[in-house]
């Protein structure tokens, strides 16, 4: 019994013990499965919020890869270049229910959509994207809209648009259909990695890329340039204008120009930038270089030339326009523009030293700047009497008129070289120095007086303020087998203000022809200069050169 | 015993309603911010339309013709006063030009 009791005291009291564990057990296990619910649901909320978000991103992003682009500003912040937002059409061909009609309707609605390439693949069930027409004008996506066709939809896209026209054109370059940069600035803005994956349409938040070209000046060449072409009857011309102490391009046009959002224009040969990419024999204004290399080994200004008979090379004899039939001093063979003069100082000076000389101005290799890779000069394979004397009065080399102008800049600045740049640059970049202080005033004061001595080729350039100096160049054009005599490229080289030159210019005018109030003549001292003058009249005072009184 | 575990009932319980009304009220904010995210980018849209038009307004070769249509032109070393010195008669026969 006693064990019993014991027994069933032990098992009552195991009893009476076991109940309120097993409660507080159930309520622990209770306990614990709410926090493993709210555990749960965290990680579901976690795991959900990741889900939508990216439902949400795939939803916006568009099949295509497009880049977001940067803005493009001239010098004072004014816009060149911008994305915007535009509708583009493309089609569910799952959701379409008669695609004969879809194609016909949409046909009927673009000129030039393939009706039907565009049939077939609308009736392609197995596709469920199809571009229609990327890039509509808000006032045809509400038309296109108003059709009602199911399964044809928008999707916002960005596109390139370009405010200032043809106007800086060139400079600018172009973009494709993905917004990705093909040419000029847009690609460089690529190549540096300053444009981004769009996501969806979004707009790029990056800091403007800011040109060294300045919108005004820019206006004012253009419109100068254009004039001159009425005036002269000439079917091209091209312009530039560089801070010779920075190399800044602060205005480049080439006309006729190109609107970077019209592909076929960007893509006309006729339409070529004829500043950085088209390279020419620039004629007499090389004689500047020529002087350079005569003052540098050793010659002044008035060293005598022997000019008084014409230069004979091989079967060749070079002669001047207007021969004075006397020596000339080195001052007189660049005022009167002796090719003679010219021939006799690079014989003088010897075709090592002319072909350095040539190299050390950066002439003799390509340019490249963000705007191009710049194309090959065009120069003799070996250097001869012939060729000496032909590239001292700029024939037989080719380069790009940005190039001339560089090597221009480096001879007014002091004498230091510049690489010109069509980005905003805000110092002056210490370059080589390719020719003595010396030589550089020298040469500034023959370019003034090229402008203001009566017998000057130059004196139609002066613009009353200004301190104009320049020289001319008439370069007979390249044609099959020598050149067309009656074709010439008229070029004027100017500087400005001569005794402390900020600027040069250069003026190209291809193929004037001769009028009434050029006395029937073609020479740039007739057409460039004078068109120099009023370039220079216009952006003198844009660029803050003060006027001195004349 | 038995209150502590009434109370930590109740405070799963609570929490639990607590997290609820947490996470509705996250994704309203969420929606709201979504919308003004929406917004934004909409205005950014139409201040880069807004931009671009106004540039193409405002470009030379269409500000020229009306600039010179109202009498002004382009500015010249007529319109330029030569360096300091001068007296006010000379700035008035200066500014009225010849």
């Amino acid at each position: 019994m006693p064990h019993r009791v014991s027994t069933s005291k032990a098992d009552g009291s195991g009893m009476i013990g076991t109940a309120p564990r097993s409660r507080s057990r159930a309520l622990a296990l209770g306990v614990a499965l709410a926090f493993v619910a709210v555990g749960g649901q965290l990680v579901r909320l976690a795991l959900l919020n990741e889900g939508s978000s990216t439902i949400r991103v795939s939803m916006m992003s568009t099949p295509s890869s497009t880049l977001a682009r940067p803005d493009i500003v001239d010098r004072n912040g004014r816009l060149l270049a911008t994305d915007v937002q535009m509708p583009s059409l493309y089609a569910d061909p799952h959701l379409i229910q008669d695609a004969d009609e879809a194609a016909e309707r949409l046909g009927r609605m673009f000129s030039g959509l393939e009706v039907r390439a565009l049939r077939s693949s609308l009736a392609d069930k197995t596709k469920r994207f199809v571009w229609i027409r990327r890039g509509l004008t808000p006032a045809m996506a509400q038309r296109v809209h108003n059709l009602g066709i199911p399964g044809v939809l928008f999707v916002d896209e960005i596109r390139r648009t370009y405010p200032a026209g043809r106007l800086g054109g060139h400079v600018l370059g172009r973009v494709d259909i993905d917004n990705r940069g093909t040419s000029g600035i847009e690609r460089h803005i690529d190549d540096v990695g300053a444009s981004e994956a769009a996501h969806g349409a979004r707009l790029s938040a990056r800091a403007p890329v800011r040109l060294s070209l300045d919108l005004g000046v820019m206006h004012a060449l253009d419109d100068e340039l254009k004039s001159a072409m009425e005036r002269y009857d000439a079917p091209g011309a091209a312009g530039l204008v560089m801070d010779v102490r920075t190399g800044e391009v602060v205005a480049a046009v080439s006309r006729p120009g190109a609107d970077p959002a019209i592909a076929e224009e960007a893509l006309d040969p006729e339409r070529i930038d004829k500043v950085a990419a088209g390279t020419f024999e620039l004629g007499s204004i090389v004689k500047l270089i020529t002087v350079a290399l005569a003052l540098e080994t050793g010659k002044s200004l008035d060293s005598l030339v022997d000019t008084s008979e014409p230069l004979k090379a091989g079967r060749f004899t070079i002669e001047d326009l207007h021969p004075l039939g006397r020596p000339m001093s080195v001052a007189e063979v660049f005022l009167h523009s002796s090719n003679v003069g010219a021939g006799q100082l690079a014989l003088s000076a010897g075709a090592e030293a002319q072909t350095a000389f040539f190299q050390k101005l950066g002439l003799w290799s390509p340019l490249k700047t963000e705007v191009s890779a710049g194309p090959e000069p065009l120069k003799p394979a070996q250097v001869g009497r012939i060729e000496q004397i032909t590239l001292a009065f700029g024939h037989g080399l080719a380069v790009t008129p940005l190039q001339f102008a560089a090597a221009s800049a480096a001879l007014m600045n002091g004498g230091t070289a510049v690489t010109p740049t069509f980005l905003a640059r805000d110092d002056a970049v210490d370059g080589a120095r390719v020719v003595s202080a010396r030589t550089s005033a020298l040469l500034r004061d023959v370019m003034r007086r090229n402008v203001t001595d009566p017998s000057g080729t130059g004196r139609r350039a002066d613009a009353a303020g200004f301190e104009v100096g320049g020289k001319t160049g008439t370069a007979e054009m390249a044609a099959r087998g020598g050149y067309r005599k009656k074709s010439v490229i008229a070029s004027f080289l100017g500087t400005f203000p001569a005794s402390d030159p900020r600027y040069v210019t250069l003026v190209m005018l291809f193929e004037p022809r001769g009028q009434e109030s050029t006395g029937g003549e073609i020479t740039a001292g007739r057409n460039a200069a004078p068109t120099t003058a009023r370039v220079i009249e216009r952006i003198a005072p844009l660029l803050g050169v003060a006027a001195k009184a004349s | 015993m038995r209150i502590l575990n009434f109370v930590a009932v109740f405070m799963a319980l609570a929490s639990a309603f607590l997290l609820y009304g947490l996470n509705y009220d996250t994704r309203m904010i969420e929606s709201r911010l979504h919308s003004r995210e929406r917004e934004a980018e909409q205005a950014r849209a139409d201040i880069a339309v807004l931009r671009a038009e106004r540039a193409h307004l405002a470009r030379p070769e269409r500000i020229e013709p009306i600039a010179r249509g109202l009498g002004l032109e382009p500015l010249g070393a007529r319109h330029l006063l030569p360096g300091p010195g001068l007296a006010s008669s000379d700035i008035t026969t200066s500014s009225t030009g010849p």
